[in-house]
């Protein structure tokens, strides 16, 4: 007993502060870190390779006519780096930034829009040595009817009518 | 009959002509089609004397295949190092199943999923109660149909509510949960109490059950799924990529390069050091001692930092694609590891040496939290809470997947059934983790990290793949399909086997020692934000707050 507690008593004493002085002072970042993309729509191509491979639909690809929309939720992002490796451009790259709270949501959502010339649907440009990511899945692109929700999904069928939920009656409060 | 399947020989000779197909999609996993009739007799055979472990059981929605619906029970031969799956079509009008928990307990929530999602009734099953679904859900909805799409809104029935059980006579009944301030899953525990003694329990759980599996089946394609995988825990996430990626590899026969096996199984074992570290640190937490809360955390932070300089990010390290890994373990990362790992190998083995002999940790977990062998086995808990019962299965080395076959693992097992076996089980693994890490780096051949793949992959393969995760087995199940994405996908985190444990863990135990007996699985719970009381005689429910609580202590520490 005594001897486990001083052994104990030991290892605390020896352990000094661990404590970081974040945030008084910044974090650093190793050089691998993933964190909030960027990208530039002077080198996007329109191929949709990012929104393609994107696991979360945080980067999402409309053709609307001549123009190809492409939108990004940071709320949805889980930085998986997906995007960059995939791109052809190089027009998606990531930040060290990591400190992306706001208390305006809008903030977490930005667009490019580009005009395209040709090759608007095909995806030929789209190059990649990874063969499932070339293997289109239904409903990547150019999704069912309906607007898309304020997360970028699309309804893939109109929804049902609900009724509001009750709140939660506690057992015994109606007996009483 | 070959050699391969001499271990069935007995099943079908007890069961002569039940087999209507039998195939071997990938080395080491049977399929076999059996009529649903005797289906459930064949289980039960299989279990209850060929020693057979129940893994799970699958329900699919096959209608606009082969107008049916299947049902697949996942069978573990550990001893010989095979899988076994028994499958059966239900047609689409009847689609039931006779119940096999009477006689196998561990299928209990199995077949309740199957209930809730596809609508496969278990006859005969002694708690038909709702599992998954929210209690004012539908009776007649089955969100896995393949009608219904990944993001459609049910309506509700309010008037559908969850019967718990009745509390025998003049007990008090204690909830536990369902939020914790720092429990990873909220779960609901409902405990009758004479006194302080447990005399009986109940549960209810999956109030964030977050529909991944429909996702998969519906939405994401196959190297999507591996990042949404690795989203199912806070703490193994790695562990679900893994096995996902190799469920679907297996089923398709993809070569992994070497090096990308040895990468991922590098990963793992960090991730179970760090996980372990997390453990003991938190049990000593729910117990009330923090030192070894706060010491072993402060030795876990820096294998975090390194995760963050090896992989890009501390907890998800998004490293596998099916397969292979994505990127590389270099020489600097290696030598950075090898440093953090003496440093923490350091640290650990002075705690490790004060925490075997402190007799105040042996006080509250020696003899506490019982879990027989016999019921460990029953209840197909996995683990270091089945190592710490003396169930010797690892699936490191029973179902060796990744690099595991060349890293000569060690089963850490204990006999104590209590506590502290479950505590000394993941203390000893620690080491054994140390070790394996160095020896993969020493072994780690060059090369390429990923396979090419050139045509889409076959559909109609199943493949299965069971990680060794932190808390035990994680099971996935892959049945391949068409458009770039599994036709079903079915995952089975170690704690859903060991959460069904805790009601035999915790009967006849103390109040006070039920926090550590549900924690000794891995998940953690922390200390009640409010408690509810209910007084039997006039059913009148009294609230108290933290303050009123805390008050209360400190009325009765200083009269």
């Amino acid at each position: 007993m005594f001897k486990a507690k001083l052994k104990e008593a030991v290892i605390c004493l020896g352990a000094g502060r661990v404590t970081l002085p974040y945030p008084f002072k910044p974090s650093e970042v190793p050089p691998k870190f993933r964190g909030k993309i960027e990208f530039d729509a002077r080198k996007c191509i329109g191929c949709g390779g990012c929104a393609n491979v994107c696991p979360p639909r945080c980067i999402v690809i409309e053709d609307i006519g001549e123009v190809a929309r492409i939108t990004f939720y940071l709320d949805r992002c889980i930085q998986c780096a997906r995007c960059y490796e995939v791109c052809p451009e190089n027009a998606i790259w990531p930040t060290e930034q990591f400190e992306t709270a706001t208390t305006d949501k809008s903030d977490l959502k930005s667009e490019m829009i580009i005009w395209m010339s040709s090759c608007q649907r095909c995806g030929r440009c789209f190059e990649t040595d990874n063969a499932i990511d070339r293997f289109q899945s239904k409903r990547w692109r150019g999704r069912g009817p309906g607007k898309a929700n304020k997360h970028g999904i699309f309804p893939t069928k109109p929804p049902v009518d609900f009724t509001m939920r009750k709140s939660l009656v506690r057992e015994g409060e109606e007996k009483a | 009959m070959d050699k391969q399947q001499e271990f069935l020989s007995d099943l079908w000779e007890h069961f002569p002509d039940v087999l209507e197909d039998f195939q071997e999609h990938v080395k080491n996993q049977f399929v076999a089609t059996i009529p649903r009739e005797e289906l459930p007799s064949v289980v039960r055979y299989a279990v209850n004397r060929l020693g057979a472990r129940f893994v799970i059981s699958v329900g699919t929605d096959r209608r606009e295949k082969t107008g049916d619906y299947t049902i697949s029970y996942v069978l573990a031969f550990d001893e010989d190092k095979k899988f076994l799956v028994l499958q059966s079509h239900l047609p689409p009008d009847d689609p039931t199943i006779g119940s096999v928990t009477p006689d196998v307990p561990a299928a209990n929530w199995s077949e309740r999923e199957a209930r809730d999602l596809v609508g496969i009734v278990p006859v005969g099953h002694p708690d038909p109660r709702r599992l998954i679904l929210p209690d004012d859900f539908p009776n007649d909805i089955h969100p896995l149909r393949r009608e219904y799409e990944y993001n459609e809104r049910f309506p509700v029935e309010p008037e559908n509510a969850y019967s718990w059980k009745t509390a025998p006579d003049g007990m008090t009944v204690v909830p536990l949960g369902p939020f914790y301030p720092t429990l990873e899953e909220p779960a609901c525990f409902r405990l009758y109490l004479d006194g302080e003694k447990v005399v009986g329990s109940d549960y209810r759980g999956f109030y964030n059950h977050r529909a991944v599996e429909k996702l998969g089946d519906s939405e994401l394609n196959y190297n999507q799924i591996p990042f949404v995988a690795q989203q199912i825990c806070g703490i193994c996430g790695q562990v679900h990529s893994v096995a996902y990626c190799q469920a679907v590899e297996e089923a398709c026969g993809i070569k992994v390069p070497m090096r990308a096996k040895y990468i991922r199984s590098i990963l793992l074992e960090l991730e179970r050091l760090h996980s372990h570290l997390l453990w003991v640190g938190l049990a000593g937490h729910i117990i009330g001692f923090d030192t070894v809360l706060m010491q072993l955390w402060r030795i876990r932070e820096p294998v975090m930092w390194l995760m963050e300089r090896v992989t890009g990010n501390r907890k998800h390290y998004s490293s596998n694609l099916i397969g292979g890994v994505r990127f590389d373990i270099t020489p600097e990362s290696a030598d950075d590891i090898r440093m953090v790992l003496n440093k923490v190998e350091e640290e650990f083995k002075a705690v490790y040496d004060a925490v075997i002999i402190d007799t105040t940790l042996m006080a509250r977990l020696k003899g506490v939290g019982i879990l027989t062998t016999e019921d460990a086995k029953a209840l197909g808990v996995v683990g270091p809470t089945a190592r710490g019962s003396n169930v010797a299965i690892d699936c490191r080395v029973d179902h060796p997947y990744a690099a595991y076959a060349e890293l000569d693992v060690q089963k850490q097992v204990q006999d104590g059934c209590d506590n502290w076996a479950r505590t000394v089980v993941r203390l000893l693994e620690i080491f054994e983790s140390i070790r394996l890490i160095r020896k993969a780096l020493k072994d780690m051949p060059g090369g390429e990290i990923i396979a090419k793949i050139d045509h889409p992959l076959p559909a109609e393969r199943i493949g299965l793949c069971s990680v060794e995760a932190g808390r035990g087995e994680c099971h996935h199940y892959v049945l391949t399909g068409e458009e770039n994405r599994p036709y079903r996908w079915r995952v089975r985190a170690p704690t859903y086997q060991n959460l069904q444990a805790v009601a035999c863990m915790i009967q006849g135990e103390q109040l006070a020692d039920v926090p550590i007996s549900i924690g000794s699985y891995d998940p953690c719970f922390s200390c009640t934000e409010r408690v509810e009381t209910v007084e039997v005689n006039t059913n009148r429910i009294r609230v108290y707050t933290k303050g009123e609580l805390e008050d209360m202590c400190r009325q009765k520490t200083w009269k």
